[in-house]
């Protein structure tokens, strides 16, 4: 499966995870260049396992969020090797930093290269979803003007 | 009104009108183009497009002050304040439409026409007349539009000062608005330079002269008074691919080469306008927001220009998050466009009040 092919229930993925719009987290730039990240750390293979998963959740839970919700957490959450992995995905985005995986994790699914903990680079730090997600920016970018801190911070609706 | 010379105080006031307007229609091009780039690239252009927007917000300043000053009304909320792209520019100059587009060297053509020197090539191509346009601001350009067409912005702000020194050699009294309405330096918080505020003839004619050298230069220089690199010159380094240095002349730079990556930009929808964005998408819902936002943050500038200077504050703080939300829409792809980006429309509604 190419990258653009893929691109589309990772983002899907992503948004049900984080609670961020598929919109925002386009938004953010950095779709490309995480998914590539995720890639190239756990493989094509265990991803395509996770998003083969989370698009039988949806089919099975047509519609019904609690359902979708126990669904995530009983096949992707629990499970030993996509669990650790998808949670890494969600503080990806929040914190554009890829944290290397458990140790446990190294022990039974076997030693990655790759999988060491980066930030993916400097745009990624500053599109962090956990700056709108407080209400705030991120410190040293997207400045928000002069005597701004002096006001409430806009904390979005999830 | 029409653009006729200035005679009365009156008309110095629809000048000073037209030039909010003016100034204010430059800003949504630069910004379009600026936010198209992908950020972390094109390091040189976005510094130099940049640059230009934020001395563009700083004119507007400046024509609010001189409008406050001379007794007039800033009114940035009524309809067709912000025109339609691609729009005429509301000086007049009849040979171009400005359009919301990607940065691409289509449009750091256009920006370069924006800026032109002063001088027209002849006589003849100075005063223009012209069909009425397609993309006409009411303020500016009346039915049987038969007023003055401006060859650049600066000979329009050249009318300015003569009209202003002319009411003043004339005896009449100009400077009868309320000082307490000025936009004072503490308030301009790094923003292409100092703001001046205005209460006579010397303010007055500090602030055209400001606007005039930023955008052209002093006449004969590259270079303006503070020795800053006027706009047209600052544009024109894109497309030389070099920089000014010191000593320059005009069209030969010789300063550090400079690197434009034209492709390093979102492919964004050129003048959309939000029915462009299928109703209910996303996009379309993130645009409308960004309108509607657009729309509350002129009605809050225009209130600081119109006796609650402080609020200007508090306004550029909505202009860092419009910043954001540009952000957001230039990356997301245009619903049922393949290959196209979405952006930012700019679409007013009929009256912002």
């Amino acid at each position: 499966m190419s990258a653009q092919t893929r691109l589309e229930p990772f983002l899907a993925f992503s948004s049900r995870v984080t609670a961020f719009t598929v919109f925002e987290l386009q938004g953010t730039g950095q779709a490309a260049a995480y998914l590539e990240t995720v890639v190239g750390v756990v493989g094509e293979a265990l991803l395509g396992d996770l998003l083969s998963i989370d698009e039988a959740i949806q089919r099975e839970a047509d519609g019904d969020a609690a359902v979708r919700d126990r669904l995530l957490r009983a096949r992707i959450f629990s499970d030993e090797r996509l669990g650790p992995v998808a949670r890494h995905i969600i503080k990806l985005w929040y914190l554009g930093t890829w944290y290397a995986l458990p140790k446990d994790w190294h022990e039974v699914f076997g030693s990655v290269e790759d999988d060491v903990t980066f930030v993916v680079s400097a745009a990624a730090y500053a599109e962090g979803l956990v700056w709108p997600a407080i209400g705030a920016n991120p410190p040293g970018a997207k400045g928000p003007g002069y005597g701004t801190w002096a006001m409430p911070p806009k904390i979005p609706a999830f | 009104m029409t653009l006729s010379r200035i005679t009365t105080k009156a008309d110095l006031q629809d000048y000073l009108h037209a030039a909010m307007q003016l100034e204010h229609a430059t800003i949504p091009p630069y910004l379009t183009a600026l936010y198209s780039i992908h950020p972390g690239t094109n390091s040189d252009a976005f510094h130099v497009i940049r640059v230009v927007a934020v001395e563009e917000m700083l004119h507007l300043t400046l024509a609010a002050n001189m409008l406050n000053a001379v007794g007039g009304e800033p009114d940035m909320t009524r309809a067709g304040f912000v025109p339609r792209y691609p729009a005429y520019l509301p000086d007049g100059e009849a040979d171009f439409e400005v359009s919301l587009e990607r940065f691409s060297p289509t449009a750091i053509g256009t920006f370069l026409k924006i800026e032109r020197p002063a001088q027209a090539p002849s006589e003849e191509m100075r005063v223009l007349r012209r069909p009425k346009p397609r993309a006409a601001i009411p303020a500016v350009h009346p039915d049987g539009d038969d007023g003055l067409h401006f060859w650049s912005i600066g000979e329009f702000y050249a009318e300015i000062a003569r009209g202003i020194q002319h009411l003043h050699d004339q005896g009449v009294d100009l400077f009868t608005g309320d000082p307490s309405r000025q936009v004072t330096p503490e308030l301009y918080y790094s923003g292409g330079g100092e703001v001046i505020p205005v209460k006579d003839l010397a303010s007055a004619l500090a602030a055209v002269e400001l606007i005039s050298e930023q955008g052209e230069g002093l006449t004969g220089s590259i270079y303006d008074e503070e020795g800053e690199l006027s706009h047209y010159f600052r544009f024109q380094q894109l497309t030389l691919g070099r920089y000014y240095q010191a000593g320059d002349v005009a069209n030969s730079p010789t300063g550090p080469a400079l690197e434009v990556d034209w492709d390093a930009v979102y492919p964004l929808l050129t003048n959309a306008t939000i029915t462009d964005f299928p109703a209910g998408s996303e996009v379309r819902a993130a645009a409308e927001a960004f309108n509607a936002g657009y729309a509350e943050f002129l009605s809050l500038v225009n209130q600081a220009f119109t006796g609650q200077p402080d609020l200007l504050i508090p306004a550029v703080g909505e202009m860092f998050a419009l910043r954001d939300q540009v952000g957001r829409l230039v990356r997301n792809p245009a619903p049922g466009r393949p290959g196209v980006n979405a952006a930012p429309t700019f679409d007013m509604p009929e009256t912002t009040r």
